[in-house]
C-alpha cells in the first residue's frame, strides 16, 4: 500500500468496540481478499463503523458507505483504521 | 449456456479467436438485446418482472439470481426488445461464478450470448456510491447504458434527494428514476428503451500514469475484437494486468507473448508503484465522491432507526439464536396444524370422486385403472399440496424480509466449525424448497471447494417432495398428541429435518478434513435492509409452488400411476390365482360370505405379488428386510427414484390393488392395516420411523443428480454423492430398525 502507517494510533479494525468508529488507513493480506475488499468500498480515508458482533462473536457487522457488510473477525483485522 | 464454474482449463478450447465475427447474421426481425446489470440486491429481477411480465426470483438478500434469464418486454410503439435479466455483481472483475457469468456476458466472451445492445444498469438509490462503483466500470467499458434509480420510493422515505439532470450530465448517459416494486417510472423507463442511447463519452478514468502507460501498451498488442469497442480492450488490458492469471476466460482472450509480457510489466510495476493493484479503485470511488458532490442534493438520514431497532433484536446475543429455532419450530408446527384441516378436506373429496367413478363404470380393468391406477396415485399426493403451500409461505416470508441473511450471520460462527461459512447457508436454507436451486445458488460461492461441498451436502436437506412423505408416514404412525411444547407429529417432523441437517455437518466436516481440505475463504456478506415483504408477492409464490406441485401430480406422477398400474396388475392369473377363484365360487355357493371375502383379500394379494411390480419388489426385499421394508415399499423405493413424491402415489396404487374391489382406501387406514403373507401386522411404527429416516438420508433423486453434474462438470462429484448418501441411508436405517427392534419397539 502506499499510505505510510501513522504511527501508534494505526489499529487492526477487529479491536475496535461496537459502536466504535475508524477511517481506514489500509489493507493488509492477500491481493485478491484487499481488492475485493476495497471494491466493496473500503478504500483508504473511508470512515468505517463497527456495528456489532454475531451472537458467538464472530463474525462482524460492518457499517462503510451506509452498507452493512458481515465479515469475519480475521478479515476485520487485516484492515487497518485510526480510531475516532 | 453460461460457463460452469469449475471448467479445467485443459476442457475447454485453448483459444477463443477474438478476432473471429461470432455475432450470428442479423437480419431486421431480430429483436434488440437488453441486459439488466447492477449489484446484488438492486432489485434487477424486480424490475425485470415489472418490464416483461415474468416471474423471476425476487428476494431480500443478495445472490438470488444466479443464472441469466431471457425475457421479451413490450415497447410503448408496440415494438419488442429481448431482456436479459443476470446475476448480480459487485465488480466487473468477478470473485465467484455467478460474477463471471456477468462479466463474460458484458464483453462478448460467452460464444453464445452476443454482448447487448444496451444496458439498463439498476441502482438502489439508498446505496448510491458503492452502487456508482460496478456503474462507472461499465460506463467506461463504452456501451449504450441507460442508469435507472431505483428503490426510489425507499429514497425518499429516508430524505435522500437526487439531482437526476446533474447525474445524466455527469455521467453522460440518460437517468430514469424508478421503484421498480411499487411500479413507478417504469412507463418513463420503457419509453427510453425505445431511444437510440449513445455510449457515455465522458472519460472518468485517470488512471495514475504510470499504469495508464502500461495499459496503453499491452493494449495495443491485443487482437482486436469484433464485438468489443475500442474501449473494451482498454477494460481487457487493465483486467489481464490486474487478474494474476487466475481468471481463464480472461488469460484465454489474449495470444500466450503478450501474456509473457503482462508477467514482465507486473513485476517492473511492482518495483515502481507497489500499490499499483488497487490505484484503480481508489481513483474510481474518489470520481464518485466528485459525482455525488454535485448531484446529491441531500444525503438523508445517516442511519436506518427501523433497521437498528429490528437487529437489536434479531442478532441479540441470547435472543438472536432461541428466536432463530423458536421460528424453525414454528415453521414445522405449522406445516401441520395450519394444512391438516384442507388436507382432510382433499382426502375426502379424493375417497368421493373415486366413489364415484366406480359407480359410473363399469366394472373391469378400465375401472381399475381409473381408481386403483389414476385417482388413488394422483388423488392421494393432491392431498399433501396444503402442505407445500404452507411451507412456502413460511420461506417466502422470511426470504422477502431480510432475515434469511441474518440467519446466516448467527450461523456463520457455527457453521466454521466445520469448515463452512455463512454463504453457504442460504443455499442449504432453498433447498428445503427443492435441491436444485439450492444447488444453483451455490454459484454464489466463490471459493470452489465451500461450494463443491455445499453441493454435497445440499440434498440432505429435507426438500418439499419429501413432505409428502413424511406426511403420509407420520399421518398412519404417529398419533396426534401433544407432548412439552409441540404436538407428537410436528416434533417428529422436526427431528426428520433436523437428522437431514446433522447428517450435512457431519459429511461436510468429513470432506472439508478429507478430499476438500484448505483453509477459509474471504467471507463478505451484505446485510440488506429489512423490507415489509409485499404480500402480493409471497402469495403469487405461494401459488406458484402449489402449481407446479400440482402440475407434477397431473405429468410426472399420473405417467408413473399408470405405468405402474400395468405393472402391478399383469401379469393377472396363473395357477395360485385361479386355485383361489374356485375355492370362492365353492365358498360363494355355500353361501360362507365372510370366507369368500377372506379369500378374495387372499387373492389381490397373490395377484399382486405375482405381478411384474411385485417380482420387481420381492427381488429387492432381501436387501431392504433389515431395515424392516417389505416388498411393497421396495416398489415405492424404486419408482421413488422418478420423484419422491412418487412413493406416495406408489403406495396408493400398490394397496388400492392389494384389496379386493375398486374403492379407493385410505391410505394411511392400508398402513395401518397392512399385513404380511402370514398375516401379522406389517408396518409397525418403527417401520415407518425407518422409512423415514431412509428417504431423509436417500439421494433418490434423478434431478439433483443431473443438476450435480451439471454444475460440477464431472461424473464424479454426482457418483460420489449417489454412493455416499444412499449407503449412510441404509446404515442409518438398519440401526433405527434393528436397534429398535432390541429396545422393544415393533
Ligand atoms: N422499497 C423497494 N424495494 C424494492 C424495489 N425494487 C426491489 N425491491 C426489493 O428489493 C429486494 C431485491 O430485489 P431483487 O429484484 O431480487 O434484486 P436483484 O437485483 O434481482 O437481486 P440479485 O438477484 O440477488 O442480484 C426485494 O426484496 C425487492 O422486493 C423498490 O423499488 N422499492
Ligand atoms: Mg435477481
Amino acid at each position: 500500500m502506499m499510505h505510510a502507517p501513522r504511527g501508534e494510533r494505526e489499529t487492526p479494525l477487529d479491536r475496535l468496540a461496537p459502536g466504535e468508529q475508524g477511517t481506514i488507513e489500509r489493507i493488509v493480506g492477500d491481493r485478491s481478499m484487499v481488492r475485493r475488499l476495497m471494491e466493496l468500498g473500503l478504500v483508504p480515508g473511508t470512515p468505517v463503523e463497527v456495528v456489532r458482533r454475531a451472537p458467538l462473536g464472530d463474525p462482524v457487522e460492518l457499517r462503510v458507505r451506509q452498507v452493512h457488510l458481515s465479515i469475519r473477525r480475521s478479515e476485520a483485522a487485516q484492515i487497518r483504521v485510526t480510531p475516532r | 449456456m453460461s460457463r460452469p464454474a469449475d471448467t479445467p482449463a485443459s476442457e475447454t478450447p485453448a483459444v477463443v479467436p477474438l478476432t473471429l465475427d461470432q455475432r450470428p447474421a442479423r437480419g431486421p426481425a431480430i429483436r434488440r438485446r437488453i441486459a439488466i446489470l447492477g449489484n446484488p440486491n438492486a432489485g434487477k429481477s424486480t424490475l425485470f418482472n415489472a418490464l416483461t411480465g415474468l416471474r423471476q426470483k425476487v428476494a431480500n438478500y443478495p445472490g438470488v439470481t444466479v443464472e441469466k434469464k431471457l425475457g421479451i418486454c413490450a415497447l410503448p410503439s408496440g415494438g419488442r426488445v429481448e431482456l436479459l435479466d443476470l446475476p448480480g455483481s459487485y465488480s466487473l472483475r468477478p470473485g465467484s461464478p455467478d460474477e463471471v457469468i456477468v462479466r463474460d456476458v458484458l464483453l462478448g466472451l460467452q460464444p453464445d450470448t452476443p454482448p447487448p445492445d444496451l444496458i439498463v444498469f439498476v441502482v438502489d438509490a439508498t446505496h448510491l456510491d458503492r452502487n456508482l462503483y460496478l456503474a462507472l466500470q461499465v460506463l467506461e467499458i463504452g456501451r449504450p447504458v441507460i442508469l435507472a434509480l431505483n428503490m426510489m420510493d425507499a429514497a425518499e422515505a429516508r430524505g435522500i434527494r437526487i439531482d437526476e439532470r446533474a447525474l445524466e450530465e455527469q455521467l453522460g448517459v440518460p437517468v430514469v428514476k424508478i421503484s421498480a416494486a411499487r411500479g413507478t417510472g417504469i412507463g418513463n423507463l420503457r419509453r427510453l428503451l425505445e431511444r437510440d442511447v449513445e455510449p457515455s463519452t465522458v472519460r472518468f478514468r485517470r488512471l495514475p500514469p504510470h499504469l495508464a502507460r502500461v495499459v496503453q501498451r499491452l493494449e495495443t498488442r491485443l487482437p482486436r475484437h469484433e464485438l468489443l469497442p475500442e474501449r473494451g480492450r482498454h477494460d481487457l488490458a487493465l483486467a489481464l494486468l490486474l487478474d494474476d492469471g487466475e481468471d481463464d476466460a480472461i488469460a484465454r482472450a489474449a495470444p500466450p507473448e503478450v501474456l509473457d509480457d503482462v508477467g514482465i510489466l507486473r513485476r517492473r510495476l511492482d518495483q515502481l508503484a507497489p500499490g499499483w493493484r488497487s490505484d484503480d479503485i481508489e481513483e474510481r470511488y474518489e470520481t464518485i465522491s466528485q459525482i455525488l458532490a454535485r448531484t446529491v442534493l441531500s444525503p438523508g438520514e445517516t442511519r436506518d432507526a427501523n433497521r437498528e431497532r429490528i437487529d437489536r433484536v434479531l442478532t441479540h446475543r441470547i435472543f438472536g439464536p432461541l428466536i432463530f429455532l423458536v421460528l424453525m419450530g414454528a415453521v414445522f408446527q405449522s406445516v401441520f396444524a395450519w394444512a391438516q384441516p384442507a388436507m382432510n378436506a382433499i382426502d375426502f373429496l379424493m375417497t368421493r370422486v373415486g366413489f364415484l367413478a366406480e359407480g359410473l363404470m363399469p366394472a373391469g380393468p378400465l375401472r381399475s385403472l381409473v381408481v386403483d391406477g389414476i385417482i388413488a396415485g394422483v388423488g392421494t399426493t393432491l392431498t399433501f399440496v396444503p402442505q407445500i403451500a404452507v411451507l412456502f409461505l413460511f420461506l417466502s416470508v422470511l426470504e422477502d424480509s431480510g432475515y434469511m441473511a441474518r440467519a446466516a450471520f448467527i450461523m456463520d460462527r457455527l457453521m466454521g466449525r466445520v469448515g463452512l461459512s455463512g454463504r453457504s447457508f442460504i443455499p442449504l436454507i432453498s433447498s428445503f424448497a427443492c435441491a436444485i436451486p439450492g444447488i444453483m445458488a451455490t454459484r454464489t460461492i466463490d471459493n470452489r471447494r465451500d461450494r463443491l461441498t455445499t453441493i454435497m451436502i445440499a440434498p440432505f436437506m429435507s426438500c418439499s417432495a419429501r413432505l409428502p412423505v413424511y406426511a403420509l408416514l407420520i399421518g398412519a404412525f404417529v398419533p396426534n398428541r401433544w407432548i412439552g411444547f409441540g404436538t407428537l407429529p410436528g416434533l417428529t417432523l422436526f427431528s426428520m429435518y433436523f437428522l437431514g441437517i446433522a447428517a450435512a455437518i457431519a459429511v461436510a466436516w468429513v470432506l472439508k478434513r478429507t478430499v476438500l481440505r484448505g483453509g477459509k475463504p474471504l467471507y463478505v456478506m451484505e446485510l440488506p435492509p429489512y423490507r415489509m415483504p409485499s404480500w402480493r408477492s409471497v402469495l403469487i409464490t405461494v401459488r406458484d409452488r402449489s402449481l407446479l406441485f400440482v402440475h407434477k401430480a397431473g405429468t410426472v406422477i399420473l405417467a408413473v400411476s399408470v405405468v405402474l398400474w400395468f405393472l402391478a396388475s399383469y401379469p393377472r392369473g396363473g395357477p395360485e390365482v385361479s386355485a383361489l377363484a374356485s375355492r370362492i365360487a365353492a365358498a360363494q355357493a355355500a353361501g360362507d360370505a365372510p370366507r369368500a371375502t377372506e379369500l378374495e383379500d387372499e387373492m389381490a394379494g397373490v395377484s399382486l405379488r405375482n405381478s411384474f411390480a411385485g417380482r420387481v419388489g420381492r427381488a429387492l426385499e432381501p436387501a431392504i428386510r433389515p431395515l424392516g421394508f417389505d416388498w411393497r415399499i421396495g416398489i415405492g423405493l424404486i419408482t421413488s427414484f422418478a420423484a419422491r413424491e412418487v412413493m406416495v402415489s406408489t403406495m396408493a396404487t400398490v394397496f388400492n390393488l392389494g384389496s379386493p374391489g375398486d374403492d379407493v382406501v385410505s391410505l394411511r387406514e392400508s398402513l395401518r392395516g397392512a399385513v404380511d403373507e402370514r398375516g401379522r401386522r406389517a408396518y409397525t411404527p418403527l417401520v415407518g420411523v425407518s422409512l423415514m429416516v431412509f428417504f431423509v438420508l436417500a439421494c433418490q433423486c434423478m434431478s439433483t443428480v443431473a443438476v450435480v453434474r451439471r454444475e460440477t462438470n464431472s461424473w464424479r462429484w454426482p457418483l460420489f454423492m449417489l454412493v455416499m448418501m444412499n449407503a449412510l441411508a441404509w446404515v442409518t436405517s438398519f440401526a433405527v430398525f434393528q436397534g429398535g427392534r432390541l429396545m422393544g419397539f415393533g
